[in-house]
């Protein structure tokens, strides 16, 4: 069985990212540091699981963005997958889920993919589409949210739980091939064992240019990003934290939320 | 903005889903005064279906009926959904709800008609879609650039319009012919984690990733004990990690919560855990970062760290007693 695991490299965290509000972008700071989209790791773990199972499985990871996404596929070797390919862009173009899809799709075509797991979002776009959008191009069968998973023993078929609102679960088979995309939580994703983090220092990551690969155009165009809406006008309580402290007993006092 | 306008509601036991009737509003929103309202189920209920949605918002409905939507999976969805559109030509836009199933088979559905896809849209501009990215802590504005789009739109972005004073839409029932599945849908188990205690509290402390380590907990146990009748809830992170077990969470998969009072201790206030929580009576914050997101829904906000904050906090409440 082959498996591939599409990881994706996100910024630690969203304060270090640089907004100019004039020119309506967002770019990463000089201290933007990056790491593997954590609904990746599960989705990576779960595809280590099914290897584990079934004993003679190969797991591929795959990544697409600028040279500096190769540590995480790197990550994804220290972590257990066979195999890292990178599919590399030039620079830092924020890419559609579409292009995305797109690229992933032209670099796994013909490599026999039994199954493809990805994490069921970006913790940065949160578009959630990359997984089903790949399964369109790719022709392949797809459930979203998947919280449970188990092969059927002649590894035709795959019976899935999605998780959905207020935590019910939807029970479902697919056929092979299909893409997963895996809800957190689903397992408890391991550290590296040392013999995988040695392995994956030397180990070679495949490298396709994204420009060489046949992508439809673009379905959409950014026009510009904005600062959030403003919400509520909330109070934001000032003073030393012992001011700050008492203003909130205060406050919660006289709505009774405290007992005096 | 000229062209036709779809709204697909979403249904569960013979009941739609709340979200639908704020998508009415959405596309009032996009400058469609009388979007077509469309429904999927099996011969058997589309009729009944299709009418409560005539009925209810006085629009004109398309039901699409076959024996392959009895239960739903996405690829009956979309087999179903492909055919209709794919040859239609001119602008069309087709919403659906930013729910588990609509962010299930929207990505598909564009991609099988040729369309743009954009999902938790919460605005919408000059022929635009707006959506949160980075956290909350920005928004996207994004034009489509195909002649038809389908959108997710987030639950809670706009205000129900289901009350109809005139006469009710017309309903069209369309079979949508044999289809066979390679998916097999085999039914919905009822939550694992439901947690009465949070859904009867008056106060809920709830913890995010923000608080650091799950030794942390203590602290968010040590306010709750300050206030009789609460609960600990948590962010889906925080259960993830192990430091809180899932009947503590709290959000869209989670459990939905409207105490008098949510404490939310080092939450970002991402979309999914505000679906959650966000009906609370009063809301205060607690968090390092003064752009999180939590801040915008809270009454009141304190930018503290939380492990010298809360300590503080209770020594100073229990010395005044």
């Amino acid at each position: 069985m082959k498996i591939l695991v599409c990881v994706k490299q996100v910024y630690d965290s969203p304060e270090t990212l640089v907004f100019d509000e004039a020119a309506g972008r967002v770019t990463f700071g000089p201290h933007t540091v990056f790491r593997m989209n954590r609904y990746d790791e599960y989705a990576l773990e779960e595809a280590l699981r099914i290897r584990e199972r079934l004993g003679d499985a190969v797991v591929d990871a795959l990544s697409v963005g600028p040279p500096r996404v190769g540590k995480t596929i790197r990550r994804a070797l220290e972590l257990g997958a066979n195999h890292g390919i990178h599919v590399q862009t030039r620079d830092e173009t924020c890419l559609s889920a579409f292009d995305r899809a797109h690229l992933i799709a032209a670099a796994s075509r013909g490599r026999g993919y039994d199954l493809v797991l990805a994490g069921i979002m970006a913790e940065d776009d949160m578009e959630s589409q990359v997984g089903p959008l790949l399964a369109a191009v790719l022709g392949y069968g797809c459930a979203t949210g998947v919280i449970f998973e188990e092969l059927s023993a002649d590894g035709r078929e795959i019976a899935v739980e999605r998780e959905v609102e207020g935590g019910s679960r939807e029970c479902l088979s697919l056929a092979l091939p299909c893409v997963l995309a895996i809800q957190s939580g689903i397992n408890t994703p391991r550290y590296p064992a040392l013999s995988h983090v040695l392995r994956a220092r030397s180990a070679e990551l495949e490298c396709i240019e994204a420009s060489s690969l046949a992508v439809p155009p673009p379905t959409q165009s950014l026009v510009c990003i904005l600062p959030p809406a403003q919400g509520r006008q909330g109070e934001i309580i000032e003073g030393t934290a012992a001011e700050k402290a008492d203003t909130l007993i205060h406050i919660l006092r006289e709505h009774s939320l405290l007992p005096r | 903005m000229s062209g036709r306008f779809f709204i697909i509601a979403l249904h569960e036991g013979g009941r739609f889903r709340e979200e639908t009737w704020e998508l009415v509003s959405f596309a009032r929103r996009c400058g469609a005064a009388d979007p077509v309202m469309m429904v999927l189920s099996d011969e058997g209920a589309i009729e009944q279906l299709a009418c409560e949605l005539a009925h209810r918002t006085g629009l004109d409905v398309v039901g699409l009926a076959g024996s392959h939507l009895r239960g739903y999976s996405a690829e009956a969805y979309i087999r179903t959904l492909v055919p209709f559109f794919r040859d239609a030509s001119g602008k069309i836009r087709i919403a659906a709800a930013h729910t588990s199933r609509g962010i299930d088979f929207a990505p598909q559905l564009s991609a099988g008609i040729d369309a743009c896809c954009i999902t938790a849209v919460e605005d919408a501009g000059e022929g635009t879609f707006i959506r949160s990215l980075h956290h909350g802590r920005f928004r996207a504005e994004v034009r489509a650039d195909r002649a038809k789009v389908v959108v997710t739109v987030l639950p809670g972005a706009f205000a129900p319009d289901d009350i109809a004073p005139g006469n009710p839409g017309k309903v069209g029932i369309v079979p949508a012919g044999d289809i066979s599945l390679s998916t097999l849908s085999r039914g919905t188990r009822a939550p694992v984690h439901a947690n009465m205690g949070l859904t009867r509290a008056e106060v809920i402390v709830s913890a995010g990733r923000g608080l650091g380590s799950g030794e942390n907990i203590r602290l968010v146990t040590m306010l709750s004990s300050l206030f009789p009748k609460s609960a600990l809830g948590a962010t889906r992170a925080v259960c993830d990690q192990g430091w809180l077990d899932y009947s503590h969470q709290i959000g869209s998969t989670g459990n939905t919560v409207s105490p008098r009072l949510y404490l939310a201790c080092g939450i970002s206030g991402a979309v999914q855990h505000l679906a959650g929580m966000k009906n609370s009576g009063m809301i205060v914050a607690v968090n390092t970062d003064p752009d999180a997101a939590i801040f915008r829904v809270a009454h009141y906000g304190i930018v503290e760290d939380l492990t010298t904050f809360i300590p503080l906090l209770v020594d100073r409440c229990l010395k005044r007693e």
